[in-house]
């Protein structure tokens, strides 16, 4: 019979060995976990709409941007905390690009931002720089204390060039010019360290040097302290004790004198207002909504009224940065912006029970199906497990002039295992 | 037989020279033989600490103080001054309490420095810069090596677990925020950025982004305790000495509760959790 240490080595030695085979098929992680996300806090908190990047293609050092806007949504989950405190920044695999400047409706957005408001739409712009060469996926992102980040729609950035060649100059307020950010103070950090070891390595080889553990525990026992403790060990300790004390007090103050000029951590909040509310001349009601699990499209049976002047189309749907649009609406060729990532953009678009315009004045019953295989890919059906199965996302209106509105929409969503 | 006993060969000239038959080794009874393989025996012991200790402090740390060692946008004067110090002196007072109980060896706070030094040496350039793109500067450690040798010589002079807390573990916490400022004193240059003042650190900070790491999450000075102005970091260091007093000595203790030799009875149930069967079971299944 097998011993059961032997079973559990060999067990072990198992596992090692399919650790070992399965190393030549890895692959590089390159996505940021964003699909991974709960599907109610990507429908249900920020929409992500007329993103662009101004370049996919750039070299080390070069600078792109990019450019957009969000909704916070009216009807956000009880689940996770409202906007109070967000940060604005870029989803990226690692330091492979570095900031430039960022903005919140042109505030400034190097710090976080206080008290955003549901309901209302930001405007953001980012200005990024190419650091490390590569095919990158970079996306921006907002950051909601207690809901976590929210990831917008991402493209692919390549970067060319010699990541040797970056640089990032910065001039303080004391007049030093800094040639390159990310080699700032490293080479005093490493001499002080350096310092600080050199001085432990004398004290422990101090006492290494000596019959260590063994004679010093038979000698210890046998009363014999004297021996392991001398006068001299005391001198040489109370020397290294001043010395240590000298260096630094001694260090803080020429620290001090060399740079007199010292401001604290920055910290604290911005505040930011929202864009002009924009009044909206459509009016929806969802009176309900499915979504089809084997059919993998979401139908959303909705009441929409015009109260304005003008004939409104339906252009497009989008929730969770997928975006389902009407290509028989006016304006839908254009509807997917220059430079815009397009990888969530449904291939299917939207399909309505009626797709002609909804009159002034009129209200009508419409369903919207949109239906696509990336709700499964993104990862977004899940969101029927959800502790509150509702869905959100925003609906485009598009008038036979052109111009374009948006309105939230959400509420209840029912699975359906079959089609009916 | 005892260890003295292991061997009858003299001692020779080289071994005396060499300080391997010091009067250390002749009043402990060690034979040139047996000081010889003690000395093997402290070189594996030697290497067995650096490795185990190097880890446990690192996520010791890690784990407890986390950012506000990771990050140089985190070295606040109001926090990183009081939480580093309380997080590190633990291991380094644990440390000291075996080293010096057991063997009279005065460098149980180095080594416990040393090893943390050691640790972070391997992961901020492995783990951060080559694996995750990170700058050095953005994840420059703080050490604690300045007070731990004083913490040290404390030991030695007051050769005593409760002095060497109020003294050494007040030391320990005291310098740790001027032994490391003459370090960070360059990332707290003021720079102009969009309109606003940042420090370097800040500057970098910002610069090199940190997806999971918003910078709200930074906890920087709240409270009233700017209200001492540039004193605030000199506040934070005495306050966190006080603290360091209590900790020093509650981890001399828990040192010495975790290096006490105890046996446990060679009977079923101790063969039974080893996973090794008795005779008679084996007997009875076959």
């Amino acid at each position: 019979m097998t011993h059961p240490i032997r079973s559990w080595l060999h067990r072990a030695a198992l596992l090692v060995l399919a650790a070992l085979v399965s190393l030549p098929g890895m692959h590089d992680a390159r996505a940021h976990g964003e699909r991974a996300q709960e599907p109610y806090l990507r429908t249900r908190t920020v929409q992500f709409y007329d993103v662009q990047f101004d370049r996919a293609k750039i070299a080390v050092n070069e600078e792109f941007t990019i450019t957009g806007r969000f909704r916070l949504m009216q009807d956000w989950p009880d689940a996770v905390s409202l906007p109070d405190t967000v940060y604005m920044s870029a989803y990226s695999p690692g330091r492979v690009i570095t900031r430039v400047e960022s903005y919140v409706n042109e505030v400034p957005a190097r710090q976080s931002f206080a008290d955003l408001q549901p309901g209302r739409d930001y405007a953001f712009r980012l200005v990024l720089k190419g650091r490390v060469p590569g095919s990158h996926h970079i996306h921006p992102m907002l950051s909601v204390k207690g809901s976590g980040p929210l990831v917008g729609p991402g493209v692919w950035i390549d970067i060319g060039g010699s990541r040797a060649d970056f640089r990032h100059e910065v001039r303080t307020m004391t007049g030093e010019t800094i040639d390159n950010l990310e080699n700032y103070g490293v080479s005093r950090a490493i001499g002080w360290y350096g310092v600080w070891l050199g001085l432990a390595a004398l004290w422990l080889a101090f006492w290494l040097v000596r019959p260590l553990l063994i004679p010093r525990w038979i000698v210890l026992n046998k009363g014999r302290e004297d021996l392991l403790v001398s006068r001299r060990d005391l001198i040489a300790g109370i020397a290294l004790g001043i010395t240590v004390i000298g260096l630094t007090l001694g260090g803080y103050a020429y620290a001090k004198k060399s740079y007199p000029y010292v401001v604290p951590l920055q910290a604290g909040t911005s505040k930011v207002e929202p864009l002009p509310d924009q009044p909206s001349t459509a009016q929806v009601k969802v009176i309900d909504a499915t979504y089809d699990v084997p059919g993998r499209a979401m139908r959303i049976k909705a009441r929409i009224t015009n109260t304005g002047t003008e004939p409104l189309h339906i252009l497009e749907f989008t929730t969770a940065n997928l975006r389902f649009i009407n290509r028989e609406a006016p304006g839908a060729d254009k509807a997917v912006l220059p430079g815009a990532p397009t990888e969530t953009v449904a291939r299917g678009g939207l399909s309505l029970s009626d797709a002609s315009p909804v009159a002034p004045g009129d209200t009508r019953e419409v369903t919207l199906e949109a239906s696509d295989v990336l709700w499964e890919l993104e990862r977004l059906v899940s969101f029927l497990t959800d502790v509150d199965s509702k869905f959100g996302g925003l609906l485009f209106f598009v008038s036979s002039a052109g111009e374009r509105q948006h309105v939230e929409i959400g509420g209840p969503i029912l699975p359906t295992f079959t089609r009916l | 037989m005892s260890i003295a006993q292991s061997s009858d060969a003299p001692a020779s000239a080289g071994d005396v020279v060499s300080g391997s038959y010091s009067p250390v080794v002749q009043a402990a009874g060690l034979s040139p033989a047996a000081a010889r393989t003690s000395r093997l025996f402290d070189l594996l012991v030697v290497i067995a600490v650096v490795l185990l200790f190097t880890g446990a402090i690192h996520l010791h740390v890690m784990l407890l103080a986390g950012d506000w060692d990771m990050f140089i946008d985190w070295k606040d004067r109001q926090y990183w001054p009081l939480v580093m110090p309380v997080v590190m002196v633990m291991f380094p007072a644990a440390l000291q309490a075996v080293f010096w109980s057991y063997f009279r060896l005065p460098i149980g706070a180095t080594v416990g420095a040393v090893c943390l030094m050691l640790a972070v040496s391997i992961t901020r350039p492995m783990q951060f810069m080559l694996w995750t793109d990170y700058p050095l500067n953005l994840v420059l450690p703080a050490q604690m090596i300045a007070g731990a040798l004083v913490m040290d010589v404390m030991l030695l002079i007051f050769r005593n677990a409760l002095f060497t807390a109020i003294f050494g573990g007040f030391a320990f916490a005291f310098l740790f925020y001027p032994s490391n400022y003459i370090i960070l004193a360059p990332y707290y240059v003021p720079a102009a950025h969009q309109g606003m003042m940042a420090s370097m650190a800040d500057l970098i900070g910002y610069v090199y982004p940190r997806s999971a790491t918003p910078e709200y999450i930074r906890i920087i000075e709240r409270g009233t305790l700017r209200t001492f102005g540039d004193s605030a970091s000199w506040v934070s260091a005495l306050f966190s000495g006080f603290i360091c007093i209590f900790m020093h000595y509650g981890w001399w203790k828990l040192g010495m509760l975790m290096s006490r030799t105890t046996f446990l009875p060679n009977n079923r149930k101790v063969m039974a959790l080893m996973g090794i069967k008795s005779e008679r079971s084996s007997q009875a299944q076959g």
